[in-house]
């Protein structure tokens, strides 16, 4: 009895995580398939496996329109922004983890970065878009780095501080006896020892930050600095019916983003989770 | 101040509060069950879990337009997959997203693909990270397995499953990207999300003020559930 019922329940998990693996897989796969297709074949009774393969779908988007320039938009923005983020951000949960504040301040402090986190962002943009207004930051990459950079502070010092709390007070104490400063103590001792959080933290961010998109949406509107989830959207809004062109646009959007994921697959589930699970 | 009057007496407004709730509620809820029957599923497979773990995930890493733009792919009446599938048994194609609520349920379903993985994650790492004790004397005392599920995991599990609910919720309250590429709210209203309709108002009719008195109001709403997952969280940690 127990060896039949090992095996129908063996077989009811292969089943179940089958299905799963399927449902996650196809949407993705038909898009693909979809941008190889011609359009008359598109338009013919679909297949998952594309009868004649066409790159043509994918040419189009460089040749007449921005492909290219939304590529170098969305990766220098996202790196610029988070770099900065890790490296104002480090500081300041490091600071929020250590010192004491008058009054217990440094508990509010916390709190209040991470605000500019939960907060809507449609409520935030009205505020943005007018500031930048008067700055001239829209249409800039500047403009963008500059919001994304203040977003994913937000959301290093909420992440590191904890990982700081949890390294003991002595080893830096130790390295400050032995002629260290705090900085260099926090350099050579502190950071290396939270390294795995500082990874995680940085995948969480460039993953959030390059698929943003109602920002770039609202402050740019040139291909000299709209990103590509604003030029892939963009591009729906006007050809609507030219379906291989929407799923090559598809296609080359989430592409970096994937190959990032697969570069950095051994950390990313705790980069996904980070903020729930810690 | 009659910005906020205006907004009260606005029955498109409510309408998209309504259809908002409606959209969080069955979306994180059909998400929770799921992700946690595949969390309880994988628990134990330390050999495939892995594999399943870095597939499963594909669906919230690609770029919510992108996500967008696939399931318009999906449920194009003509050159859909739905569309396609249909016709192979013989059926008509369905008009997915022409008619109200099949819009809305496309929507729904468009983010239970999405985030399920996220929920999934969340909960599969705490089920792997519960004492095996209880579950060991569980099994000596006889217990079967929907009575061990009932009895030991679901209230040791119950912590982690609200913190991840309570972030998914704030995530969905605020959904945008998607509607944007699949929908733009139609048919009608019928998937005019609280954010699409605050975009419009304030993008496409300049309504400046009555947008931010709208908006500012629904941000205190989410402020208060976030606050109340902070705490939770803030809890979880001592």
């Amino acid at each position: 009895v127990r060896a039949g019922g090992f095996g129908a329940r063996r077989i009811g998990f292969l089943a179940a995580v089958a299905v799963a693996l399927l449902v996650a897989l196809v949407p993705l796969l038909w898009m693909l398939s979809t941008s190889l297709k011609t359009n008359r074949e598109i338009t013919q009774d679909g297949t998952l496996i594309p009868h004649s393969f066409t790159f043509d779908n994918y040419a189009n988007l460089f040749r007449g329109r921005s492909f290219g320039s939304y590529l170098t938009n969305s990766v220098v923005v996202t790196s610029a922004s988070v770099a900065v983020a890790l490296l104002l951000g480090t500081h300041a949960a490091y600071a929020l983890a250590r010192f004491r504040l008058w009054g217990g301040l440094e508990r509010y402090l916390g709190f209040a970065l991470l605000v500019s986190r939960i907060l809507p962002p449609i409520v935030i943009i009205i505020p943005v878009f007018l500031t930048f207004q008067t700055l001239h930051l829209l249409n800039t990459r500047l403009g963008l780095i500059a919001v994304y950079a203040a977003f994913n502070v937000a959301v290093v010092v909420w992440m590191m501080e904890s990982f700081f709390r949890e390294i003991p007070v002595d080893l830096e104490e130790a390295a400050m006896v032995d002629g260290d400063t705090r900085f260099t103590a926090f350099r050579r001792i502190v950071l290396p020892l939270a390294a795995p959080g500082l990874v995680a933290t940085g995948i969480f961010a460039v993953i959030v930050t390059y698929n943003e998109f109602l920002f770039a949406l609202v402050l740019t509107s040139t291909p000299g600095a709209e990103t590509m989830p604003v030029g892939a959207a963009t591009l729906i809004g006007r050809i609507n019916v030219d379906w291989g062109a929407m799923s090559a646009a598809g296609v080359i959007g989430a592409l970096p983003i994937v190959v990032f994921s697969i570069l950095v697959q051994k950390h990313l589930v705790r980069g996904l989770t980070i903020g729930a699970v810690k | 101040v009659g910005n906020y009057a205006d907004v009260l007496h606005d029955p498109v407004f409510w309408g998209s509060i309504l259809t908002t709730g409606e959209f969080v509620v069955l979306a994180v809820t059909l998400e929770t069950v799921l992700g946690l029957l595949l969390a309880l599923l994988c628990a134990r497979e330390v050999r495939f879990v892995r594999a399943i773990r870095g597939t499963l995930i594909l669906p919230m890493i690609v770029t919510p337009v992108v996500v967008g733009i696939v399931f318009r792919l999906l449920y194009a009446s003509d050159v859909g997959l739905t569309a396609s599938l249909a016709r192979a048994f013989g059926l008509d194609p369905p008009e997915i997203l022409g008619t109200n609520s099949g819009a809305f349920l496309g929507l729904v379903a468009l983010d239970v693909w999405e985030w399920t993985p996220l929920l999934f994650l969340i909960l599969l790492a705490g089920i792997q990270s519960l004492p095996t004790e209880p579950f060991e004397a569980a099994k000596v005392d006889g217990a079967g397995a929907w009575r061990t599920f009932v009895d030991h995991t679901l209230p040791m599990l119950r912590p982690t499953i609200l913190v991840a609910v309570t972030l998914r919720t704030i995530d969905a309250l605020t959904t945008f990207d998607q509607v944007y590429v699949l929908t733009r709210g139609g048919p009608g209203n019928a998937t005019q999300l609280i954010s699409i309709y605050g975009y419009q108002q304030f993008f496409s009719f300049q309504l400046y003020g009555y947008a931010a008195a709208m908006l500012l109001m629904v941000a205190l709403v989410v402020l208060v559930a976030a606050g109340f997952a902070v705490t939770l969280m803030r809890r979880r940690r001592v």
